[in-house]
């Protein structure tokens, strides 16, 4: 089965335990859909980023068109923080006196410190491209970081959420008792600043959810390659995605044997690959498989992605 | 000024007794309740100050200068002459 069906999706992700390939699935799966006639975004996600590397050419933290209809960028979480602690200090600058702005500045390095920051500031980015800007591109697929670091970047959006929506609860409490009967509910919140902009990122936090949860938009595929430790680690994933209530729209098995060839050493692979293979079937019987073949050579540069987009999408 | 006017304001200030009456037994108690719980909105948003995680605390980035003035007077109110945290030093 081919992963034409997730070809009109405006999310898709791509992830898996490190080095089953990732990068190259998720960059041929761009490439294609790119060639398609759809303008396709490629993000990676990866501290490690790969996509420069696959591409022959320095991506970096913005937006680039690589080919037509393909524009791709490597978030930074670091530099993502820095960007976002630079613009509230600008917007505090401009609503506040001196004397204000000197305490905020410096609670605000302070908490800038605190460790998790990078990581929000990347899921915020995420949110920025998939919910801010829906209209440039029709799909922005990910290429995510190992199996772990992305469930756990999956899983914030809810945690922070919560925690929002309970400090929203008790600023509106506070200020109900506060205004008592002077003013209606509605004046009294409009009123308040602090749970404005506690209510925009929450807002934020809710249109992503709505949109990754949403089957018909996102989807996530799993890559796999036939080795033990990877198909337990697959497996974990595919539970740990349905807890996120993101759906798992296919698993690529990557560098499987080309048939056909001789040798001892071949043929002992080839029937290990083949156990490993038939497991992968039984422990994953709902989902989509697309089996990609191993190439003679590594895939890097356009011509040899191309080849693994022809296994990818028809 | 017609009978009307007087009687408007008769009746307004009629209004503003029977609210007193009400709340007045209760304002104090309102009043300590809006603290406390204020106390805890604050409590949720410095907790890094205190070394405790917070998975929002990029996005309260941008509501701390409102809240430094309810942080300094929550300090006075509990009797802390200046901030007990060293990384909000607002007196």
């Amino acid at each position: 089965m081919l992963l034409n069906a997730i070809l009109d999706h405006q999310v898709v992700f791509f992830g898996g335990k490190g080095g089953v390939g990732k990068t190259t699935c998720s960059s041929a799966f761009a490439l294609a859909a790119s060639r398609r006639g759809q303008r396709v975004l490629l993000v990676s996600t990866d501290p490690a980023h790969s996509t420069s590397d696959i591409f022959e050419t320095t991506i970096g933290p913005e937006e680039r068109e690589l080919l037509p209809r393909l524009s791709a960028l490597e978030i930074d979480g670091g530099r993502e923080a820095a960007r976002y602690v630079a613009g509230v200090k600008a917007d505090i600058q401009r609503m506040f006196s001196p004397g204000v702005v000197r305490q905020a500045n410096r609670q605000i390095d302070m908490a800038a410190q605190s460790p998790g920051l990078s990581e929000v500031a990347l899921l915020d980015r995420m949110i920025d491209l998939i919910a801010g800007r829906g209209t440039s591109y029709d799909t922005v697929v990910f290429d995510t970081a190992p199996t772990g670091h992305t469930l756990h970047l999956l899983r914030m959006p809810d945690a922070i959420s919560a925690w929002i929506l309970a400090l929203v609860r008790h600023r509106r409490a506070v200020i109900e008792i506060d205004r008592g009967m002077e003013q209606s509910r509605e004046e009294a919140a409009a009123a308040d600043p602090v749970l404005a902009a506690l209510e925009r990122r929450h807002e934020r936090l809710t249109e992503l959810r709505t949109i990754v949860t949403d089957r018909a938009r996102t989807t996530f595929v799993l890559v796999a390659v036939p080795e033990r430790l990877v198909i337990e680690e697959t497996a974990r994933a595919a539970d740990e995605l349905g807890e996120t209530g993101i759906a798992v729209g296919g698993l690529i098995v990557n560098r499987v044997l080309p048939e056909g060839l001789e040798g001892e050493f071949y043929q002992s692979r080839k029937a290990q690959e083949a156990v490993y293979l038939q497991e992968i079937q039984r422990r994953f019987p709902r989902l989509p498989r697309v089996i990609v073949q191993q190439l003679p050579r590594d895939v890097y540069g356009r011509d040899s992605l191309a080849l693994v987009s022809a296994q990818l999408v028809a | 000024m017609s009978w009307r006017d007087h009687f408007a304001e008769y009746r307004q200030r009629l209004a503003d007794m029977m609210v007193g009456a009400t709340l007045g037994r209760y304002e104090h108690e309102l009043r300590q309740q809006t603290a406390e719980l204020n106390d805890l909105f604050l409590l949720l948003c410095f907790m890094e100050a205190t070394a405790l995680p917070n998975p929002a605390t990029l996005y309260l980035l941008e509501v701390y200068p409102y809240l430094l003035e309810q942080f300094h007077e929550w300090h006075r109110r509990m009797g802390i002459q200046h901030s007990p945290i060293g990384s909000l030093p607002c007196c």
